[in-house]
């Protein structure tokens, strides 16, 4: 199996199949290292060595099916109503940042922030947080249970309605955004569909408004006309229309596609021959979601190292996923406002595209934002390493074993080798002790090309 | 083994002369002479409203079409006797005033595509969707060009990914944000510096993902070094409005001023996808263009750098004809490019857009965008833009000779 091939080290018909520990490659604390940073943001190394002694299938189920307890759910609500009252949306951006890094239900807000993501609205133009918060909790609910539904959930979401400007489409002038992201971003792709499909289907969803900072159907507004929409003609409306779209062949493979490339590799030739069985399980699934992420982490594929370091890690991932390594906290509001100087910044997707994901996240700009997002992290003076400020954790947990501490820190952070230079460097380091000097080296590391991928 | 950070700076101001040692990319980096000609492309995100920024006086269809959104005729800054532009496009009428400001009008091109996305990359690369996409035009002319691999030959300003129409094999080309966020924060920076260009020196058996992002590293270090250094040379007298666009224009003439080598520079204004509530948003945008890029030119202007600076303002598409229920207007088709500089045509170059030959509820182009470009690499660059463009392609004429 050669890492630097563009191809699987699997046909179709393997990748999918559970792995098997010690007959497909080991099984250790690097494996659920990798599970935690790709279906999750990443665990302390004693929860991946408590894993490690599952098997991979009652590993990712345990990832999968975590859920917050009913006290953290309520101090989030708590707080979610605070950021709400601020009416700022960055207040909210630095709720839902910490929610990431404290909740137990990790996979779920992984799984959210893709979400956050296809769905992207943007709070530059849905400036209410109160309808932007209701969008993220929308997602948050439908994350890992059937498309369908979420779609229509979705379609309906005030926050969306208004970001796409469904809720001021009028019968004698459809607007016709809604309905072309429908079809282009949210569940077909780019020409699945033709510009008449557009115009129709705008049609359909004439009357969708939003009163009250809730969804309306105004029957007056609405064109209770004959549409022809991929293929089908009736009077339709817009659930019509999404049960039509997510009817289309096109649909399943969108989705699954674009969800391997999240989970698996950013760069996978001919990903849709790979997903094929996947495909097949979803579509006969009646578009579940959570039994196709259960199978995604399971399978041999993942586990290979044709995916493990195969994708860059998003400037929210990589703040996220070194915090919970380090069970940290820190002042998200800082925090939220550097993911956003590297390119990242919740609620403020850069377009109705959301974030391009993969090597886009690189450039020489966002490069340096991801170095200073760490120099400001361990700066702060907010900033707990398991109750700890970053340099007493470095003296307390690292630096009494230098060796062993880069040892552990590869592991769980790392899912590259650390180059030679770099080790002798963290080494020498760590071993003066100086406050300056442990936060240098782990500055060091979490600033080296290695970092950037996971 | 590696340069201090002093050593460093003085060796970046005395033109690299420590090029040789660096086996890196922008070591390479020649200084500027006076005569390199500089084109900066300004990307309006979301499609422009072309009918509202270049606006008919005349044509009653125009009016008949948009009942609420058509801008009255006396409000119009005059072009021709039978348009005029957007009354906040002060900035571009005095440059017309001038005669640094050339109009093509009508651009687009066959079978337009109306996604954002899909029409952004045939601007981009000259290329469809079904054909492969390595590179941008631009890219390719980088390749073509004779400028040292390595050399800061094209830079990308904001914080969006590098656009399309950049991208190439051999010339990485660096984004940056600002000036003053360009730079490593840390308390120990020097040292990181180095320490980080040692991780990142190239390494043979890394992969193409990690090359990638090691390559991206050094790069991303060395420009900043530099453009720390450009910018404590650099002063300006000119009084340069609000807002993004105008803060990345400004750093552009100050780099362009500070004599870096730099042949194109790529900034983007996004919002013009104006589906609601279009005319304060609209009015709002190209406030800021004109006002920006007028800006601009005088700084260069007093520099005396504006002869061999052009500037040219495009968009993937414009928008349908008909104005919709929500005070906006969707995806339409062609639309106006403005080419700014003292090597311009002025006024109009083509024919107003025939409202009465719709293609359902669309402008059909009348000059394809590769025409522009062929303008601007045979007459601004003088390059044979043949290759590059994938076709041959008449200049549009908007570039003198």
């Amino acid at each position: 199996m050669t890492v630097n091939s563009d191809q699987p080290p699997y046909t179709a018909d393997e990748a999918w199949l559970p792995y098997r520990p010690d007959v497909d490659g080991p099984w250790t604390a690097a494996e659920t290292a990798h599970l935690y940073r790709r279906g999750g943001f990443g665990a302390p190394l004693a929860v991946l060595q408590q894993a490690a002694e599952k098997s991979p299938a009652q590993a990712s189920r345990d990832l999968l099916t975590a859920t917050e307890p009913e006290s953290f759910r309520q101090l989030s609500a708590q707080l979610a109503r605070a950021a709400v009252a601020s009416g700022d949306p960055r207040s909210l951006a630095a709720w839902w940042m910490r929610r990431m890094i404290s909740s137990p239900a990790q996979a779920t807000e992984r799984l959210v922030l893709f979400w956050h993501g296809h769905f992207a609205t943007s709070a530059e133009k849905v400036s209410d947080v109160d309808l932007m918060l209701q969008q993220n909790e929308l997602i948050r609910t439908h994350a890992m249970t059937q498309f369908e539904p979420f779609v229509q959930a979705m379609a309906q979401d005030p926050a969306m309605l208004l970001w796409l400007d469904a809720a001021t489409s009028r019968k004698a002038h459809p607007n016709e955004n809604f309905a072309r992201e429908l079809m282009e971003l949210f569940c077909l792709g780019e020409g699945r569909y033709t510009e008449a499909d557009i115009r129709e289907a705008a049609r359909c969803f004439t009357g969708w408004e939003v009163r009250r900072r809730q969804f309306r159907f105004n029957r007056f507004q609405h064109d209770t006309g004959d549409k022809t929409v991929l293929g089908e003609s009736g009077s339709f409306g817009g659930q019509d229309i999404v049960r039509i779209v997510l009817k289309q062949s096109a649909a399943a493979e969108f989705l699954i596609c674009k969800l391997v490339r999240y989970y698996l590799r950013d760069e996978i030739p001919e990903v849709a021959v790979l997903c094929q069985p996947l495909i097949r399980q979803y579509r006969e699934n009646g578009m579940q979601l959570q039994p196709i992420l259960q199978t995604l982490f399971s399978s041999r594929l993942f586990y290979s190292r044709w995916c493990q370091g195969f994708r860059v890690r998003s400037p929210v991932d990589l703040a996220v996923s070194l915090l919970r390594t380090f069970e940290g906290s820190a002042n998200t509001v800082l925090l939220s406002e550097r993911t956003q100087e590297a390119g990242q910044g919740l609620f403020f997707p850069p377009g109705v595209q959301g974030w391009d994901e993969g090597r886009a996240w690189i450039n020489t700009s966002t490069l340096l934002g991801r170095s200073n997002l760490i120099s400001g992290l361990l700066a702060d003076s907010a900033t707990r390493f398991a109750g700890k400020t970053p340099a007493e954790y470095c003296r307390e947990v690292l630096a009494t074993d230098p060796q062993q501490a880069i040892e552990q820190l590869q592991t769980a952070l790392f899912a590259r080798s650390l180059p030679k230079a770099t080790l002798d460097s963290a080494t020498r380091l760590f071993s003066k002790r100086s406050d300056q000097s442990l936060l240098e080296a782990l500055q060091l590391l979490c600033s080296i090309p290695e970092f950037q991928l996971c | 083994m590696f340069p201090s950070r002093r050593q460093f700076l003085q060796a970046s101001t005395a033109a690299w002369t420590f090029a040789s040692r660096l086996p890196l990319p922008l070591a390479a980096a020649a200084t500027a002479t006076k005569e390199s000609t500089v084109l900066i492309v300004i990307e309006l995100q979301g499609g422009n409203d072309g009918l509202n920024t270049l606006i008919s006086t005349q044509d009653p269809e125009y009016r008949r079409l948009r009942p609420k959104l058509a801008i009255p005729a006396n409000t119009t800054l005059t072009v021709t006797p039978e348009c005029g532009l957007h009354p906040q496009l002060r900035g571009f009428a005095e440059l017309l005033e001038r005669d640094q400001l050339s109009i093509v009008t009508n651009v687009g091109y066959d079978q337009p595509n109306r996604s954002h996305f899909e029409s952004m990359d045939i601007w981009h690369t000259c290329l469809r969707g079904d054909q492969r996409r390595g590179d941008g035009w631009l890219g390719r002319w980088l390749q073509e060009s004779t400028a040292a691999p390595g050399s800061l030959a094209a830079l990308h300003l904001g914080d969006q990914q590098l656009p399309l129409a950049l991208r190439s094999q051999a010339h990485p080309v660096p984004s940056i944000k600002s000036r003053e966020q360009f730079r490593l924060q840390a308390p120990n920076a020097e040292s990181l510096q180095q320490e980080l260009l040692i991780a990142a020196a190239p390494e043979p058996s890394s992969d193409d993902l990690l090359g990638f992002i090691r390559s991206s590293t050094s790069t991303a270090l060395q420009t900043s070094e530099r453009i720390q250094e450009i910018g404590r040379r650099s002063t300006t007298t000119t009084s340069w409005p609000e807002g993004p666009l105008s803060r990345e224009l400004q750093t552009i003439s100050g780099l362009i001023r500070a004599g870096l080598e730099t042949s194109v520079y790529y900034v983007s204004l996004g919002g013009f996808d104006t589906h609601a509530q279009q005319p304060d948003a609209h009015a709002r945008l190209l406030r800021q263009l004109g006002d920006g890029v007028s800006a601009l030119m005088k700084d260069l202007n007093d520099a005396g750098h504006a002869d061999r600076v052009l500037v040219m303002c495009f968009s993937e598409f414009g928008r349908r004809v008909a104005e919709n229920a929500s005070d906006g207007t969707d995806h339409g088709t062609a639309g106006p490019v403005f080419l700014i500089g003292n090597n311009v045509v002025p006024g109009l170059t083509g024919t107003l857009p025939d409202l009465n030959q719709l293609r359902d509820g669309d402008l059909q182009y009348s000059t394809d965008f590769r025409e522009v470009y062929a303008d601007l690499l045979q007459n601004w660059f003088r390059t044979d833009s043949e290759k590059i463009l994938g076709g041959s392609w008449k200049p549009c004429g908007a570039v003198r000779t």
